[in-house]
């Protein structure tokens, strides 16, 4: 793995677009920036939530995965995973509780979805900047 | 509230999508918006589609 691929997934993690513009593809980055952070700014708007990790003080490792299963649906843990990958936005959510859902409201679902819609194409777009990091694309 | 309505919320939201995946998945401009305009009205149409789709199964 080259370092320059690296460095350029991390940053487009915690920032959509930023792994981008490191790499000076500055169009593309404030596409993929505003594109990203409309839809997650639009999905807590709607009051959709960002979902947790349950994480109670574990005793073994497979009591770990336990507890993760045992408080809600378990099809929270794949939601948990598409919002980790907001990056930055995550670990701010999480500081500030942000995306604690509002159940009552007819947009929660769609909000929800929006949320982590936008993780999970962060995710493309962090690892399409290691790519180009990487020498495999331009 | 932002976007009540359920159909402006797809289309925004399919809209974005079809964005960000056609300028990961497709290089040049020509191909980007082919590749774009193509999601979106797969995402859009299939969504309607199946949405009357559903239809069929409504309880009376």
């Amino acid at each position: 793995m080259k370092l320059k691929g690296v460095v350029a997934l991390v940053l487009g993690w915690a920032v959509p677009g930023l792994g981008h513009a490191v790499q000076k593809k500055y169009l593309r980055a404030a596409l993929f920036f505003v594109s990203i952070f409309a839809m997650t700014g639009i999905g807590l708007a709607m009051g959709g939530k960002v979902y947790p990790m349950y994480l109670e003080p574990p005793r073994t490792a497979f009591q770990v995965v336990l507890n993760l299963f045992k408080k809600e649906n378990p099809l929270t843990i794949l939601a948990f995973f598409a919002d980790l990958g907001n990056g930055l936005f995550y670990a701010l959510s999480r500081l500030f509780a942000w995306g604690g859902g509002q159940l009552e409201r007819a947009t929660f679902e769609f909000g929800t979805a929006y949320i982590a819609g936008a993780g999970l194409l962060n995710f493309l777009v962090a690892i399409d900047a290691y790519d180009i990091g990487a020498g495999k694309k331009k | 509230m932002i976007l009540e309505s359920h159909l402006l919320s797809m289309a925004v939201y399919a809209s974005f999508v079809a964005l960000v995946l056609a300028l990961v998945r497709r290089d040049g401009v020509k191909a980007r918006l082919r590749y774009g305009l193509l999601l979106f009205a797969v995402m859009t149409v299939g969504a309607l589609a199946f949405g009357w789709f559903m239809f069929l199964f409504i309880k009376k």
